[in-house]
């Protein structure tokens, strides 16, 4: 498992961050989400093996929103 | 080509039109346009608070409540009663993809949404009662009123920055609900087997709007169990119609529209933010709120307090305040200083928020008989100051001139 932030610069408000939270239940291979509007940031903790950053960010566009790997 | 289906009607768009039409007949109800109706002159502060709340909801609100809770509950909710109201033939498929069906047999699919919005209205209701019965703790002065007032005024201020992205500190005057809330009502919300509409209604309560956070707090700025209640209870109705919409929205469609209007909303929360702001400086007694300004740099004729609405001079000493529904009057006037005065408050029929008394700078307060005299004493004030005086909720204002 391993523990990776990336910067949302596109989120409006609280309810984007619980959207986002929301991929714990779509990604196969996510520990835990945490995401945060007031830091416009996301920690996501992730299995490397099932899981990779381009996955996360692709997953991230679908909800609507941008992830730099920060 | 394909065959052109002829469509029955909808019963969503029937439920929908029939809580567009309920709303609107509550609304007709509660504020006939009638000038001669004797409810709206009596609570004519209380009828326009309310008034305002309603078109607050009906308006902002619900496109807020479309940015926010439209986005999340209303879509699970949607593909909640698509998958409990579908045949169940993809049931035992993982719900991964999410290609629902488009041709889908809707009846009585709007009847979850009319009960999620019902439980969201008496939730939403109890929770005004709850916060006016909390303010009423918090609003033992007039002072601490104002100081309230104030920070929710700054509080809404903030809030509208933030929608605009003038800066990114403005970014905490939106309140995070604890992650364990939040993941429970997202896990809720996706449950087919223990979720219903009514607890999702419910739950909207844990991640209100940015409009409903202000108008929360404005709920406990009224310090009353009943207004608090109204004031949820008619801005949460106003709510209703939008959201009904939304619920049949696509989330992709609401996204859109958050951007369209996030601007919109945050006009009108900044302006109803710089209202409050303004109500909570008359409340102190200030000289910066807008009326006082106003009054300030535009002076009026101002009336010689020594005179009695009749044109007859009075007493030495009395000065005389008309408190009428709509405000005081006159607004200013001018009285001798360095003389103790006897202030006669008279009250006609007087039903408005007028009637709640304030002369912040003397820290007295009194709830005026509805119709009467009421007498206070003012100490000596020396020449070229003014006294300001407000009603309780810092709508309706005036001053005295000493001189």
């Amino acid at each position: 498992m391993i523990k990776k932030t990336f910067k949302i610069p596109d989120m409006t408000c609280t309810n984007c961050a619980m959207k986002l939270e929301s991929l714990e239940d779509d990604l196969d291979g996510v520990k835990e989400i945490n995401a945060s509007y007031h830091k416009l940031e996301m920690a996501i903790e992730f299995d490397e093996s099932k899981l990779n950053d381009e996955q996360i960010i692709a997953a991230v566009k679908k909800k609507g929103y941008t992830a730099l790997a920060g | 080509m394909r065959q052109k289906q002829s469509k029955p009607v909808d019963p969503v768009v029937i439920v929908m039109l029939g809580v567009v039409l309920v709303a609107i007949a509550i609304a007709m109800l509660a504020f006939p346009s009638d000038s001669n109706s004797i409810a709206i002159a009596a609570n004519s502060g209380l009828m326009s608070q309310l008034v305002v709340a309603f078109v607050t909801g009906i308006t902002t609100g619900g496109l807020s409540c479309l940015a926010v809770q439209g986005g999340l509950l209303a879509s699970s909710l949607a593909h909640q009663i698509e998958q409990d109201y579908v045949a169940s033939a993809s049931k035992n498929k993982k719900t991964k993809q999410k290609s629902a069906p488009k041709e889908i047999q809707r009846t009585n699919s709007a009847f979850p949404i009319f009960l999620f919005l019902v439980s969201k209205l008496v939730t939403y209701t109890l929770l005004g009662a709850l916060l006016g019965w909390l303010g009423s703790y918090l609003t033992l002065s007039p002072i601490s009123r104002a100081v309230l007032m104030i920070a929710i005024g700054i509080f809404m201020i903030g809030n509208a920055l933030r929608m605009f992205n003038a800066h990114p500190i403005f970014r905490y005057f939106s309140i995070e609900p604890p992650k364990f809330i939040t993941r429970y009502i997202r896990r809720t919300a996706k449950g087919t087997d223990t979720a219903t509409p009514v607890f999702l209604g419910f739950l909207t309560v844990f991640i209100p709007c940015g409009v409903t956070q202000a108008m929360m707090a404005t709920a406990l700025g009224t310090g009353s169990i009943a207004m608090g209640a109204a004031l949820m209870f008619a801005f949460t109705l106003g709510t209703s119609p939008v959201f009904f919409i939304v619920a049949y929205l696509t989330t992709e469609l609401g996204a859109r529209l958050e951007k369209f209007f996030m601007r919109f909303v945050a006009v009108a929360v900044l302006i109803l933010g710089f209202v409050t702001l303004d109500s909570g400086l008359n409340l102190i007694g200030s000289p910066f709120s807008l009326q006082n300004l106003t009054r300030t740099w535009f002076p009026s004729q101002a009336v010689s307090a020594a005179v009695t609405d009749s044109g007859q001079p009075v007493e030495r000493g009395e000065i005389y305040l008309n408190v009428e529904n709509s405000g005081y009057s006159p607004a200013v006037m001018t009285a001798p200083a360095n003389t103790e005065l006897t202030l006669n408050l008279v009250t006609n029929e007087t039903y408005s928020c007028a009637r709640d008394f304030v002369i912040p700078k003397l820290n007295f307060y009194m709830l005026l008989p509805a119709t009467g005299v009421m007498q206070t004493t003012i100490p000596p004030q020396k020449a070229g100051t003014t006294l300001f005086y407000t009603c309780s909720m810092g709508m309706y204002t005036g001053q005295i001139i000493f001189e």
